[in-house]
């Protein structure tokens, strides 16, 4: 006798139901191991439940005594902010508290430095800030050079000039363009973009590489120029002039432009010293200090040059001292070009090169401001310390006490207007 | 036959099948136009991490022009992304907020991890405070190598990951 269609069906179910069961078994197991896994990739505590959404409350409105005060949470995420958190804190429009959040990019390069010797530290010290990567490894070369007593010849000296220079008008060019798509003119996005490229071919036919260089080294720079170098860089300087002059025409002198920032954000001189920005934030506001005069390394005594500086202090003149700095950049890359010397690039270093036990303080102007390196030997091939002191660290308390009062859709102008970058301030 | 199988115990095994022979039936020529439609349009959102995002700037630039290739990078809301280019180095404070950002994305969501520092911690292999590799936290697509990658090693990435969705099936 067969069994009655029933209890086959009967038979089947169960089955099904059994391999259902395995199956969905399998799946919440699986499961529960990638999140094992995400969670051992993070060094959370297992178990916990705000592993993975662990985060503030990012919208509440509070009553108080003068009106209600809503927190917005700008950043991570947001097209302005990028790998930077403000809690921003507004009555109405008006920003009444501000609360800046880095940290999202530190990298821990100052720890690095301590194990891996003077020639390996210089690749990972420039990642900070790739968009001006011989300016943030320009101090750390000087400072090597006292430590060990390295005599860096002539023409390494002009080489390293330019190509700072050069790396100064890459990196204005790209702040340029991300100004200009924040404040939503597409234009002053590609035209810069576009102009940058052409700067970068130059940098990339010396070094080698689009943005990383790695192209100093205590002692001089790694490779001497290419022959046609000289005629290639005064060509597309010419040309590169030639559109400074028409960015005046569709972005500085554009009314929606200056509606925007005239006014805005004013840093007084006073507040400016006092809070201990640097750079074109600080010149904006009419103070006249540049490491280059100031301070002058490697050649920059013996070019002339002059340091531009507005009285206003709004976010315009924040905006304008760059471009202007740009037509100097030029300027002192073509007396450069005159001036070189014929002769070697690099004085020669020992396989592991180690100088005696002491410390060094130097300072440059990069296109940010003074990026300032504290380094100190104990005599080993390593390094005992190294402190990078960065631009962008400096401008936060500036930020927070410009945007406070301001109105919030004038947060992107005056943010980006003070030229923090969050990679370099986090290191 | 036909009432066994319309008997409730079974209805689920019908529906069942019925379902994979109409995706059968489908996938051809609508499967196709669904893809075309997601390739041309990869929409990434703007989630800088680190320093690759200079490159990814220069890649939306006129010489490189990634928009060629249907990829605009949305100023808008996640919910209208499907794209996640990871711009470089994920340290441990950022990790949760990619998760989250990647979580809140509808799907179908595709993931480039761009840089050695996203792939595997990159120069950063020794630091305390660098994730080794985004793989952990969300699923990875195609993997850009470079320090940072050239713009055309990132269209090439695009690009591939074109190829992967164009051969995607239904289901």
């Amino acid at each position: 006798m067969g069994k009655s269609t029933e209890e086959l069906y009967s038979e089947a179910e169960k089955k099904l139901r059994q391999e259902h069961g395995r199956a969905v078994k399998q799946i919440r197991e699986e499961l529960k191991t990638t999140k094992q896994k995400a969670d051992s990739s993070l060094h959370l505590k297992k178990g916990s439940k705000r592993d993975l959404t662990d985060f503030p409350k990012d919208m509440q409105v509070e009553e108080s005594e003068e009106g209600r005060i809503l927190t917005i949470n700008v950043g991570p995420q947001h097209p302005g902010s990028g790998h930077f958190r403000l809690v921003v804190q507004v009555d109405g429009d008006i920003i009444v508290g501000v609360d800046p959040d880095p940290g999202y990019v530190h990298r821990g390069e100052e720890k690095m430095c301590e194990y891996r010797n003077w020639i390996q530290n210089i690749p990972h010290l420039e990642r900070p800030m790739i968009a001006d990567s011989c300016g943030i490894l320009y101090p750390f070369c000087l400072a090597c050079e006292e430590i060990a007593n390295i005599e860096v010849p002539q023409r390494a000296k002009y080489i390293r000039v330019i190509m700072s220079e050069i790396n100064k008008c890459i990196f204005e060019l790209y702040w340029l363009g991300i100004y200009g798509i924040f404040l939503g003119h597409s234009t002053m996005f590609m035209w810069p973009m576009g102009d940058r490229e052409l700067l970068i071919d130059l940098a990339e036919m010396a070094t080698g590489a689009r943005v990383t260089h790695a192209y100093f080294v205590p002692g001089g720079v790694r490779n001497d120029l290419p022959d046609s170098f000289k005629d290639r860089a005064i060509r597309q300087l010419d040309y590169f002039k030639h559109r400074l002059d028409q960015y005046k025409d569709i972005f500085y002198t554009n009314p929606l432009f200056l509606d925007r920032t005239e006014g805005v954000g004013i840093l007084s001189a006073n507040d400016a010293i006092n809070l201990g920005v640097t750079g074109p934030v600080l010149r904006a506001s009419g103070v006249e200090h540049d490491i280059r005069k100031v301070e002058p390394y490697d050649v920059y005594d013996q070019l002339d040059f002059q340091v531009h500086t507005m009285k206003t202090g709004d976010t315009y003149a924040r905006a304008y001292i760059p471009y202007l700095e740009m037509y100097e950049s030029i300027n002192i890359i073509k007396q450069c070009l005159e001036k070189i010397p014929i002769g070697p690039v690099r004085t020669k270093l020992g396989p592991n090169p180690r100088g005696p036990a002491g410390e060094s303080f130097k300072r440059v102007e990069a296109g940010r401001g003074e990026v300032a390196y504290y380094v100190v030997s104990d005599g080993t091939p390593k390094p005992y310390r190294v402190k990078i002191s960065p631009p962008s660290f400096r401008q936060i308390p500036a930020m927070s006490r410009l945007l406070k009062g301001a109105r919030l859709a004038d947060m992107p102008a005056i943010y980006w207007s003070l030229n923090y970058w969050p990679v370099e301030a986090d290191r | 036959m036909l009432k066994d199988l319309v008997n409730p115990s079974s209805f689920n095994v019908l529906i069942g099948k019925l379902e994979d022979a109409i995706v059968k039936a489908v996938d051809k020529p609508l499967g196709y136009a669904i893809n075309w439609g997601r390739l041309w349009s990869l929409w990434p959102v703007h989630l800088e991490t680190a320093c690759c995002s200079l490159e990814f700037g220069a890649a939306s630039g006129p010489r490189y022009d990634v928009e060629r290739f249907g990829i605009i990078e949305a100023f808008g809301s996640l919910r209208q992304c499907d794209l996640v280019v990871v711009q470089g180095t994920v340290t441990r404070k950022m990790a949760p907020r990619l998760r989250m950002v990647y979580d809140q994305m509808p799907d179908p969501k595709y993931v480039i991890a761009m840089g050695a520092c996203a792939i595997t911690g990159g120069l950063y292999f020794d630091s305390y405070n660098v994730l080794p590799g985004i793989d952990g936290i969300i699923p990875v697509d195609v993997y850009v190598p470079g320090c940072p990658p050239r713009p055309e090693t990132l269209i090439q990435g695009c690009m591939l990951l074109q190829e992967k969705i164009k051969r995607a099936r239904l289901n």
